[in-house]
């Protein structure tokens, strides 16, 4: 990864992290005091880096893993915020990413009754809950939304 | 990538469809630290494949639906 996209990359989950949702591309160019086109295109860099997920229209943030530009059905309340995580690793990987506890809130896909999780400690509050993944780790970024 | 109440929770959600990857919420909570917790640091880097492969083997997370391959 080229330094000038690596730090492009760092103030976009920086900002994202200040202002509590996804930043506008206009927002990290005036941050860097770059043109909104060298942002947009590094973004498409990182974007085919894995290193965040653009929209389908490839100009706007739809992840910065392990946050949500998008609702969805796994919330988390930490750092003072709630914040959309992608999936439901991504929801414990918010707390991890900001070094905090917090309060994770999901659905069951099967009986959609709700999941509440308090993770204190890196520990979840209910250990008796599953995780799992439909999709095999080695076709993860074949669809990574519908991962 | 979901959470479920019970094994029952999965058969019945997967309604005949080959299953993934199962694991604990516990060891997902530590899956998710070692895989996200260096994601804000100032110097963070992209993680490569071999390290990748590493936190998930250190937590047991082999076979081949954890192949990264």
């Amino acid at each position: 990864m080229e330094a000038a996209d690596l730090q492009v990359r760092n103030t976009t989950y920086h900002g994202f992290v200040e202002l509590g949702r996804a930043p506008v591309v206009g927002e990290i160019a005036g941050r860097l005091q770059m043109s909104v086109a060298e942002v947009g295109a590094s973004w498409q860099r990182l974007h085919g880096l894995h290193a965040l997920v653009l929209d389908g229209d490839g100009s706007s943030l739809r992840m910065a893993n392990p946050f949500s530009a998008v609702p969805t059905r796994h919330r988390v309340r930490a750092d003072g915020r709630w914040w959309f995580a992608n999936c439901a690793w991504d929801a414990f990987g918010i707390c991890a990413a900001l070094h905090v506890d917090g309060h994770i809130s999901s659905v069951c896909p099967d009986c959609s009754e709700p999941i509440e999780i308090d993770l204190v400690a890196e520990q979840p509050s209910d250990t008796s809950l599953l995780f799992h993944s439909i999709v095999p780790a080695a076709r993860w970024w074949d669809d990574i939304v519908f991962t | 990538m979901n959470l479920f109440r019970s094994e029952e929770h999965i058969a019945h959600w997967l309604d005949g469809r080959s299953p993934g990857m199962t694991t604990t919420v516990v060891t997902l909570s530590e899956l998710a630290h070692a895989w996200w917790g260096n994601r804000l640091d100032p110097a963070w880097q992209p993680r490569s494949k071999a390290a990748n492969r590493a936190i998930l083997d250190s937590l047991g997370l082999t076979g081949p639906l954890w192949s990264l391959d």
